[in-house]
């Protein structure tokens, strides 16, 4: 349980001595690490539920850190970044901040200015990683209600009335009345505005 | 004597007397014959009745005395007659007279008179007095007048004949023509002196026999001159031929000759008579008739020129104009000779319809003013091919009276063919000229005089080609005053050699809106022309070099660009550099770092910490090592590749690699080389490099203001090569003059601070040293040194 806590900080340089140095840092304040010289490396790994962040350096022998970020961004793979570089500009910088990096260094580091990066990244993904719970639970309520009660929520949110919905679908108002049950009941609504709030947080298409 | 005997004696006598005197009478008249007496004495004149006759009167008409008988003679012959009459009597000969007399009724006689030559001694007519002079003369006359006329038509008739004859010879002579006769019997031949000469003989020089005429015929022609002869002598007919004959010069003739059998009365021929006529002359004319009758039409059909003649040229056209075409007119037109020339609509109709008015024109104008005509007009000829003619007529006159047209008929197709030809091409050369900016012209420099501008060649100067060609004065005002003298010369030199020339590169102020352009003018010397005489074509290079600068300008900007390129890759070297010591050194720090962390544990983890330290010592030898890379870069990054080189081989490259450089910013480069400098065992592209660097160093800090560029070399008193490359530029740094030597030590903006380490490892590795000094006026001084015999180094 303890371990399972326990965040990991994902470490890519292609510099043995400069890869060590960082990992060692990492492990010093009590933190997990894993370091690998390659991008590549790092994408064959299995990525854990637990928090975790990448500490990257800018140039890699095979892809710059900054064509890796995106190349993480198209993967789906929602991780926070520690961009450290040797030779950092200001518009390298600015290019992997707005691409979301957490924090831009430029080698040698103050030790401090990395864990505190680190820290921030690691609370970013704790709370990402929270909501992306919350949303996974969402759809699968919502992947367990038929295909009428789907139709029938979408026509709740958008506000219409019991009387509206059922001419909308051609049914009578008590059969409207049932399925809305079921709904509130499946997504474990309280309320209108918390299913308002659900169908938000699932991106539902608003009804044309 | 008795009387009476005398008496009978003088009876007798005197009829006897009587008798005789009858009988004489009947003589005389019939010999027309009379006798005369004049007494001296008395000059009483007794004539016979047949003198009275003679002198037409009757018979003892009236008696005569001296003067009534001179007053008879014609008066030319009077005085001579008489006068001739007493000479003789006082020379005592006879009197002999012819003389004319003149009858009462006018007519006039031609008599002779003769006085008996011993009168004296003659009884009764010669009758003398005492002292022996005669006192009576006694004569007879004769009319003899029919005589002398029957003599006179004789001689008249020879004479004739004998003018006739010689007639017949001259003209023999001058009509080359000559007789002959040819005896049938004998053989025998006689020629006339004209037949001789014909012959080549001389008149009458021996006789002529057939075979010696049958030898002098052509050989060619002997057989058929016999056989038509010979048909003559069988048939009667006459002997008609031609032959040609040798001359015993030989000299070759041709004759023609004519013969006619004559026959006697038994019908049996026994002569040819016959003429030969030398035709030599006619016939050679003939032939050079023929000969120049051929060579005229030949010409006019070679030359497509037909003549035509007309007595004049009427609104309408017929017989009575005396038209006359040549063949080749015929031909011109395409018509048929055999139709004759066509009348004055039909000639019209030839015409091209568009011509055909004019053309009608001008023969009515020909026609009423009798003027001349020279037109070029085209005609369609029966087959519709068009033809360009040319026609000129002029009118004939003869003491001022007009007599006829005579004209030339002249096929100028080609001629126009060739003139539209030329004035097409000449547009289409006006055009490239035009679009090349490229003019010509021929000149005469020594008359100073223009033949030929082309239009171009007006635009390229400024001059309005329709101004006609301006003087070569105004040429030499066009050019611009710095380039005159040097254009001037150049030509005047290239003119007076007879030399083609070509002048690459001057200057002029146009003419027309003063504009300066570039110009190239290129002059070959007519080698056929006159002294002076040139052909040429002058250029508009003005686009040409501003397209050259303008090329030359982004060849600089290449240069520049490499050498920018050349900079930033030693920035990314730097960089990459940087990155390599900053690598090593971040990670020791960070692994220090970690390291403390490891010791402030509760308890300190010494384990973790120590591997932390060995890491650190790991990096920091890291660092060091790169330093240590970038030093030997020069030392052991290339193979060295060392030969003898000489180095005034190199300055000479560099010197020459960067002039343009250094014009570029108004810098002079000189060199100052030690005659006898050895060879030196070095890499020859470093130590261009090394050149090079220094050399762009002091180019650098020249760049603003220009300046000199100095390199030196001689042999220091250690024996070694000294080089020097001196400046007179912005000068060292006041300060740690020794540090421009480090490496990324740089006080240029686009610098690397890598060139005078790269450059004194270089000079360090070929056991040589690098030093700078500040000059005392301004700039700096770069020296080195390398040892004269270097060993080769691995």
């Amino acid at each position: 349980m303890k371990s399972a806590a326990v965040p990991t900080v994902f470490i890519i340089d292609d510099d043995r001595g400069m890869r060590q140095a960082i990992h060692d840092l990492v492990e010093s304040v009590g933190l997990r690490a894993e370091s690998f010289a390659t991008g590549e490396a790092f994408l064959g790994t299995r990525h854990t539920g637990r928090p975790s962040c990448l500490v990257l350096d800018v140039r890699l022998p095979q892809m710059s850190g900054l064509d890796f970020q995106r190349r993480l961004a198209e993967t789906g793979m929602q991780i926070p970044i520690i961009f450290v570089t040797a030779h950092g500009d200001i518009p390298m910088s600015v290019r992997a901040l707005k691409s979301g990096a957490v924090e831009f260094l430029t080698k040698p580091f103050r030790d401090q200015d990395l864990l505190d990066a680190i820290q921030q990244a690691l609370d970013r993904d704790r709370i990402a990683q929270e909501q992306q719970g919350e949303i996974h639970d969402l759809q699968e309520r919502y992947h367990a209600l038929t295909a009428r009660e789907r139709e029938v929520m979408t026509l709740v949110v958008a506000g219409m009335l019991n009387k509206q919905i059922a001419s909308e679908i051609g049914a009578s108002e008590a059969t409207v009345k049932v399925h809305r049950g079921h709904v509130m009941q499946k997504m474990q609504a309280g309320s209108v505005p918390d299913l308002v709030r659900m169908a938000d947080k699932l991106k539902l298409p608003p009804r044309k | 004597m008795a009387n009476e005997d005398v008496q009978k004696t003088l009876a007798e006598l005197s009829r006897e007397l009587q008798e005789s005197k009858a009988r004489l009478e009947e003589a005389q008249r019939v010999a027309h014959v009379g006798h005369w007496e004049w007494d001296l004495e008395t000059d009483v004149v007794v004539w016979s009745d047949e003198t009275y006759r003679i002198f037409g009167l009757s018979p003892q008409e009236r008696p005569m005395d001296l003067a009534a008988v001179r007053a008879m003679v014609h008066p030319e012959d009077r005085e001579s007659l008489y006068r001739g009459v007493d000479e003789d009597l006082v020379a005592g000969v006879r009197p002999d007279a012819e003389f004319r007399i003149v009858r009462p009724n006018g007519e006039v006689r031609t008599v002779h008179s003769v006085t008996p030559k011993r009168w004296n001694s003659m009884p009764g007519d010669a009758k003398r007095d005492a002292s022996g002079r005669p006192y009576k003369l006694f004569g007879t006359v004769q009319d003899i007048t029919d005589r002398k006329r029957a003599e006179e038509a004789l001689q008249e008739i020879s004479r004739n004949l004998l003018e006739s004859k010689a007639w017949l010879e001259e003209a023999q002579r001058v009509a080359h023509v000559g007789y002959w006769v040819w005896d049938l019997q004998t053989n025998r031949v006689i020629w006339s002196d004209e037949t001789y000469r014909i012959f080549g003989l001389t008149p009458q020089e021996g006789l002529i026999d057939l075979d010696k005429v049958r030898e002098m015929i052509h050989p060619d022609d002997r057989e058929a001159v016999f056989r038509t002869a010979g048909e003559a002598v069988r048939s009667g007919a006459r002997a008609d031929c031609e032959h040609r004959l040798f001359r015993p010069n030989g000299e070759m003739r041709i004759v023609h000759s004519l013969g006619d059998l004559k026959k006697d009365s038994s019908g049996r021929p026994y002569q040819i008579f016959g003429t030969t006529q030398d035709i030599t002359e006619r016939k050679r004319a003939e032939e050079a008739l023929q000969r120049s009758q051929f060579y005229l039409s030949e010409g006019q059909r070679l030359a497509h020129i037909g003549s035509w003649a007309a007595k004049d040229l009427g609104v309408r056209w017929s017989d009575d104009l005396g038209i006359y075409w040549s063949d080749e007119v015929y031909k011109i037109f395409g018509l048929d000779p055999q139709n004759g020339p066509p009348n004055l609509e039909q000639y019209l109709a030839a015409v091209h319809p568009d011509d055909r008015a004019s053309m009608a024109e001008t023969v009515r104008v020909m026609h009423e003013q009798h003027g001349g005509c020279d037109v070029t007009h085209r005609i369609v000829r029966p087959d519709g091919e068009v033809r360009h003619v040319r026609c000129v007529g002029v009118p004939v006159f003869e003491d001022g009276v007009f007599k006829a047209f005579h004209g030339t008929t002249i096929d100028v197709t080609e001629h126009e063919r060739l003139t539209q030809e030329l004035r097409r091409e000449r547009a289409y050369l006006a055009e490239a000229q035009s679009l090349a900016h490229i003019g010509s012209w021929a000149t005469n420099f020594a008359t100073r005089q223009n033949f030929h501008l082309s239009d171009e060649t007006y635009r390229i100067h400024g001059f309005d080609p329709r101004q006609g060609p301006p003087g070569l004065e105004r040429f030499w005002d066009t050019l611009h005053p710095e380039d005159e003298p040097v254009v001037r010369s150049t030509l005047e030199n290239a003119v007076r050699a007879g030399m083609d020339y070509d002048i690459r590169d001057f200057r002029i102020r146009r003419a027309d809106d003063g504009q300066i352009r570039f110009l190239r003018t290129i002059g070959h010397r007519n080698p056929v022309g006159e002294i002076g005489e040139y052909v040429g074509i002058t250029m508009d290079i003005t686009e040409l070099k501003r397209a050259e600068e303008e090329r030359e300008r982004l060849r600089q900007l290449e240069a520049d660009l490499a050498h920018i390129n050349r900079v930033n890759m030693m920035g990314e070297l730097a960089a990459a550099l940087a990155h390599e010591i900053r690598q090593p050194i971040a990670a020791s720090i960070t692994s220090a770092n970690a390291c403390l962390r490891w010791l402030a544990r509760d308890p300190p983890d010494l384990e973790r910490a120590r591997a932390a330290a060995a890491r650190i010592e790991q990096d920091g030898n890291r660092a060091a090592d790169v330093i240590n890379h970038l030093r030997s870069f020069y030392k052991k990054g290339t193979p060295p590749e060392r030969g003898i080189v000489d180095l005034k081989d190199i300055i000479r490259e560099m010197t020459a690699l960067l002039r343009k450089e250094a014009v570029r910013h108004s810098i002079r480069i000189h060199s100052e080389l030690h005659e006898d400098m050895p060879n030196v065992l070095a890499d020859r592209v470093q130590l261009q490099q090394v050149f090079m660097n220094l050399m762009l160093n002091a180019i650098d800090a020249m760049k603003d203001s220009g300046g000199e560029l100095t390199i030196t070399s001689r042999l220091n008193l250690e024996g070694q090569l000294a080089v020097s490359i001196s400046d007179t530029g912005v000068g060292l740094p006041t300060e740690n003059t020794e540090r421009i030597f480090d490496a990324f030590h740089t006080t240029k903006p686009q610098g690397t601070g890598m060139g005078l380490a790269i450059t004194r490892s270089i000079v360090e590795a070929h056991g040589g040293r690098l030093w700078a000094t500040a000059n005392q006026e301004a700039g700096a001084t770069f020296h080195f040194t390398l040892p004269a015999r270097i060993e080769a180094d691995a």
